[in-house]
């Protein structure tokens, strides 16, 4: 019994998940203790010079990091365990409360870059494969190298300053709003971040488009629905596309897994105060319980989302299915 | 973000050395990634020789802000400095570190893929289990973290990049080395009593070779945009080096006063990344058999 | 971008509410509005690169939670934009004949923001706290003088001094010295601040922006704004594109090249010569620089104009060690005001040494001039054949190394103060707080220290600073250079404000919006 669940393949992806996330924990709190300076000079500057012997271990009983590392690791993952993810003594309020706040929002940026990205890069992959070698091949290839090329931090501030000394169009100059408090001004304002980083991604899904659909259409099946009289139109939405979908769902999720992290330089550039960068302000404040938490909660999702895709990869490809 | 994609391995069978490079130079991607990249490196190795026009770091204050001229081929900067010596030295770090950091990456990464697929076991699980972290950490927050930790100059950005990439060449290795071992002549070695190293590095290593150089050329491209994204946010080399990401950073405040400030740098980091987009292109064409003619169709 | 925590701002200011002519003009322009139910006299929103790292005045150094705070709370003293100590909590002060005690009398009907009444037992409470090293205040060395605070009655109180302190009035005039009411705890002013000043905290979104509303039950003339938003746009040209569009009215550079590209159509940038300086620090107790003679060589082998124009675009004044405009010194009065490398060749033979290697740490980031000013000194000093070995920090890593007192010689931005005692008793007295740091102590300079403290006559502290900032400059304790500007971005709407050399926002007090 024990051994059949032990052998099952989610329990089994779900222990390595969780070991995983154990790694990370370790090697985040490692890594950030490795960085010079701690949340005392990160606090005062030079100021901290002035700072009496009893001052500072004041201070440092303050900031919690007068106890042993390994204390100081069991005990921030003790609370976890209960749901408490630390509390920011920069911000003063529970890192939990931060993570609510900005994950929707780099939840919300990063599938209206997924969005973006599959609006451009399907139709573009698609139009490319339909004449291999072609200019209009060419032309959709092209496409696809900008994005692939172009850094997302030279297409952000390029835009910005443009737009906004040109146009006068600086959504966000204005103070963040949420998306359930101001719906168009959320709209506008992530907008261009989701552009820029959809623009991005886009290239990856556009290439995989296009080679899948040229693999699939030299398949026999392909060749045996033409044979037998299917339109080209419907033979291209319906069969080709439909098996084209798994690499693409593959792309999706990796891509989404990555967002969730990565796109701290476009949030820093457009002011979005998405969940990177609440991790790079608590690396240069060194809020250790504010990063820590934060990397595990970023690493989590990587983790569900990499498993969600696995099971859409289950549900879409019956060749998977019956493996 | 694109510059830090780690997209699925790309399974290519091995094909034989000959031809390789003469089916990179009939495609004509690879071409012009091929000259692209060369160019790019030859200027940005005049910057190690000395030869470039001027000292990219030296300051000229009365000369600055002049727009491009014979003098200044693309202008100077807010201190005076050559724009063009700066961009050279810009792309000569930019390739220096990323080759470098690939370089590790590979080797660091390679190695793992074959012990733990040909060895699997105990070694397998650490080295998959340290791969699924180091996949789990967000990558610029790890290059980020990373380049905070020790004295900043050009090797250690290069190595916190090749700690981001190393994972990908783990994986894209193991697999095909999984099954490899199960084949008839590595088996047959194996049975004829050959050293377990001796069968991975002359039976095994060899034919994962087209793999590991499919993900090289991914990984420079990837590995440039990363060095300027580092440097964009104040972590790459530091200043008065030159760094195409930190050059575009100083330049956003310059934009509308001196365009050219930006317009280099941010050309040269393009044209770069292009280049080397469309040489692995080139090369992946080449190597992958189920493309050979496939684009004709 | 980068957060630029600047160094010990904290140490500065405040001001009189009793800037007659700018008030009055506020006060005109929001009389006739103020009938709805919000405030009137307009909304400002400033643009900062970051969120004040903490909320309780007596830890605040960072810049800006400096200016945050500085709003909402109010101290005994404060300083007008002259830098000379006014009135603030205490309407008057006088120092016993001794020099020994310090009365001060607290005005009347002033009240926190929860409606509590101040009284000498608040002022009492806070002070000291503030010298109790368990607080962990970054004041606490300012009280160092100071015995006792007792209170006579619920509007006068005394300090007794172990020793004379005339800069205690100077020092007290900072939001580190805030007075606090005495039922609030760290703890609560951290998620609720409750301060006296012509301000109220409102709200505040973490890491995105923090409201301050107009305290109508300010004891000065009430501000003219309705509300004051600080609101988080952590990239510097992100904030000049907010200046532009309008959506934000206001912020405060240090770039030069930032401020020259705010300014445009509506947008005014106004530059302020600032208190802080940029220094060669040198460590007079470490290796070739232990040699009086090294150091003065490498005081001869600088042109300070030159790394002002290199570095900082010329955007500066050039400076001795004391920068409040009561006490300058004479950039003029020290050995080889100009480059001299023949004067240095000679100083240098007199050391008898050659080959003088220095190390020196430059941190990058925490200020943009660093990197290109080490550079600069570099090839100076090299002309004179000395060497001068840049090590470019983190700046976690630079402040580490700078607190420890870790470096020959260090590329360093010092915060300034109004009072001389307070910007360098700390550093060059034997038994300054600082002094592992700077490097640099004698008798002679402890002697001056005490006389300067002790003497309330503005004259003979000009005359003591004088030969103290003489001193410092004759035995080269460290390399002043220069002074830069912070640079006000307002739009054309704003009126009213007054920037002030500590890059102080106190005189949002008398700030307006015209629409």
């Amino acid at each position: 019994m024990l051994r059949t669940l032990t052998h099952h393949p989610v329990a089994r992806r779900a222990a390595a998940a969780l070991a995983t996330l154990f790694g990370v924990a370790v090697f985040v709190f490692v890594l950030l203790r490795a960085i010079p300076g701690d949340q005392i000079t990160a606090a005062l500057g030079t100021e901290a010079a002035a700072l009496t012997p009893a001052q500072r271990s004041d201070l440092e009983a303050y900031y919690g990091i007068d106890q042993p590392l390994v204390l100081q690791f069991f005990s921030w993952l003790g609370n976890l365990l209960t749901g408490n993810l630390g509390y920011s003594t920069r911000s003063h309020e529970s890192v939990l409360e931060l993570t609510l706040r900005s994950l929707p929002v780099t939840f919300e940026l990063a599938l209206l870059a997924i969005l973006i990205a599959l609006l451009i890069g399907i139709p573009l992959g698609m139009l490319s494969a339909s004449r291999p070698d072609s200019p209009r091949d060419a032309a959709g290839q092209l496409v696809g190298l900008a994005g692939l090329s172009i850094p997302a931090f030279l297409l952000a501030t390029t835009l910005l300053s443009v737009l906004a000394s040109n146009f006068g169009f600086n959504p966000n100059g204005q103070a963040f709003a949420p998306l359930f408090e101001d719906p168009v001004l959320n709209l506008q304002q992530l907008l261009l971040p989701s552009l820029v980083l959809g623009f991005g991604i886009a290239a990856p899904i556009m290439r995989t488009t296009r080679t899948a659909v040229l693999e699939v259409r030299s398949n026999d099946f392909v060749r045996t629905a033409r044979a037998k009289g299917v339109g080209a139109r419907r033979l291209q939405v319906r069969h080709v596309l439909g098996n084209a979908l798994v690499p693409i769902v593959t792309m999706v999720g990796l891509q989404f897994g990555y967002l969730l992290g990565g796109a701290v330089v476009v949030e820093q550039v457009f002011s979005v105060p998405g969940i990177g960068r609440q991790v790079l302000l608590g690396i240069q404040q060194k809020d250790y319980a504010l990063v820590q938490s934060t990397v595990l909660v970023i690493a989590a999702a990587f983790v569900l989302v990499n498993l969600l895709t696995d099971l859409a990869y289950r549900l879409i490809d019956p060749r998977v299915r019956a493996a | 973000m694109t510059d830090l994609t780690r997209t699925a391995p790309i399974a290519v069978p091995a094909t034989r050395r000959a031809g390789r490079l003469r089916a990179v130079l009939r495609s004509p991607s690879g071409v012009v990634g091929l000259v692209l990249v060369g160019l790019l490196t030859v200027a940005g190795l005049l910057s190690f020789t000395g030869l470039l026009p001027y000292d990219p770091v030296a300051q000229d204050p009365p000369n600055r802000l002049l727009s491009p001229s014979g003098e200044h081929l693309f202008g100077t900067d807010q201190f005076g400095r050559d724009v063009f010596s700066r961009v050279a030295a810009g792309v000569g770090s930019s390739v220096l570190i990323s080759v470098v950091a690939v370089t590790l990456a590979t080797v660091v990464g390679t190695l793992g893929g074959l012990v733990a697929g040909f060895f699997r076991g105990f070694t397998d699980t650490a080295i998959g289990g340290l791969t699924n972290v180091l996949f789990a950490f967000p990558p610029l927050l790890l290059a980020l973290a990373l380049a905070s930790v020790f004295d900043r100059n050009w090797f250690t950005v290069a190595v916190a990049i090749a700690v981001v990439y190393a994972p990908i060449f783990v994986r894209v290795t193991r697999g095909p080395v999984l099954s490899l071992r199960e084949i008839e002549y590595v088996k047959a070695a194996t049975s004829t009593g050959q050293g377990r190293l001796s069968i991975l590095f002359r039976h095994v290593l060899p034919n994962i070779g087209s793999i590991v150089i499919v993900q090289v050329t991914l990984s420079l491209s990837w590995a440039v945009l990363t060095e300027a994204s580092l440097s964009f946010l104040g972590l790459g080399t530091p200043p008065p080096a030159a760094s195409l990401g930190s050059m575009i950073f100083d330049a956003r405040t310059l934009v509308e006063i001196a365009p050219w400030t930006m317009i280099a740098p941010g050309v040269a980091v393009v044209l770069l990344v292009v280049g080397l987009n469309l040489l692995g292109d080139g090369l992946r064409d080449a190597l992958d058999p189920r493309n050979r003619g496939g684009r004709a169709r | 971008m980068s957060h630029r925590t600047r160094i010990a701002r904290s140490a500065l200011a405040t001001l009189s509410g009793a800037t007659a002519l700018s008030l009055v003009l506020a006060g005109c322009s929001d009389s006739g509005s103020s009938d709805g139910d919000g405030p009137a006299g307009g909304d400002l929103v400033i643009g900062v690169t970051s969120d004040p790292d903490t909320l309780f005045p007596w830890k605040a150094t960072q810049f800006q939670a400096v200016n945050v705070l500085e709003n909402i709370y109010g101290s005994l003293t404060e300083l007008d934009s002259d830098m000379t100590v006014v009135p603030g909590l205490a309407e008057e002060w006088e120092t016993s004949d001794d020099g020994l005690t310090l009365t001060f009398f607290l005005r009347d009907g002033v009240t926190f923001q929860d409606g509590s009444a101040l009284d000498s037992a608040d002022v009492v409470f806070s002070l000291e706290s503030i010298k109790d090293e368990a607080t962990a205040a970054v004041a606490a060395s300012s009280l160092a003088a100071v015995e006792s605070v007792e209170a006579p009655d619920e509007h006068t109180v005394e300090l007794h001094l172990a020793s004379p302190d005339a800069s205690l009035p100077a020092n007290l005039a900072s939001v580190n010295m805030s007075i606090l009411s005495s039922d609030d705890t760290e703890e609560e002013l951290n998620g609720q601040p409750n301060g006296t000043g012509p301000f109220t905290f409102d709200d505040r979104v973490s890491s995105q922006s923090i409201t301050l509303v107009r305290n109508e039950e300010f004891w000065g003339y009430p501000a003219g704004l309705g509300s004051v938003e600080f609101r988080v746009i952590p990239d510097e040209s992100a904030i000049v594109s907010a200046l532009q569009s309008g959506n934000v009215q206001m912020a405060v550079f240090d770039d030069p090249l930032v401020a020259q590209t705010a300014e445009s159509g509506d947008v005014t940038v106004d530059p302020t010569a600032q208190l802080s300086y940029h220094a060669l620090m040198l460590n007079a107790t470490r290796g070739d620089l232990a040699d009086v003679n090294v150091r003065l060589a490498v005081q001869c082998a600088i042109d300070r104009q030159q790394v002002l124009d290199t570095a900082a675009l010329g955007e500066g004044e050039v400076t001795g060690p004391i920068t409040s405009p009561a006490y300058r010194s004479d950039p003029q009065a020290r050995p080889c005001p100009e480059r001299d490398l023949d004067q240095a060749a000679e100083y240098l033979a007199d050391s008898g040494r050659s080959d003088v290697t220095i190390d020196a740490i430059v941190s990058q980031g925490e200020y943009a001039t660093s990197v290109n000013e080490a550079q600069n000194i570099q090839a100076q000093l090299a002309e004179a054949g000395i060497t001068l070995e840049l090590e470019v920090l983190e700046s976690g890593a630079y402040v580490d190394r700078w607190v420890a007192g870790d470096f020959d010689a260090a590329v360093a931005l010092n915060g300034g103060n109004p009072d001389p005692n307070g910007m360098y008793g700390r550093y060059f007295t034997s038994d300054g707080n600082l002094n592992a740091v700077a490097g640099y102590s004698s008798p002679e300079l402890d002697e001056l220290f005490a006389e300067g403290r002790s003497v309330e006559d503005p004259e003979e502290r000009r005359e003591i600073y004088r030969q103290i900032s003489a001193h410092l400059e004759e035995n080269a304790a460290w390399i002043w250079m220069f002074t830069s500007y912070s640079y006000t971005a307002m739009t054309s709407s704003v009126q009213g404000f007054t920037a002030m050399p500590n890059g102080s926002l106190r005189f949002l007090r008398t700030t307006a919006l015209t629409s």
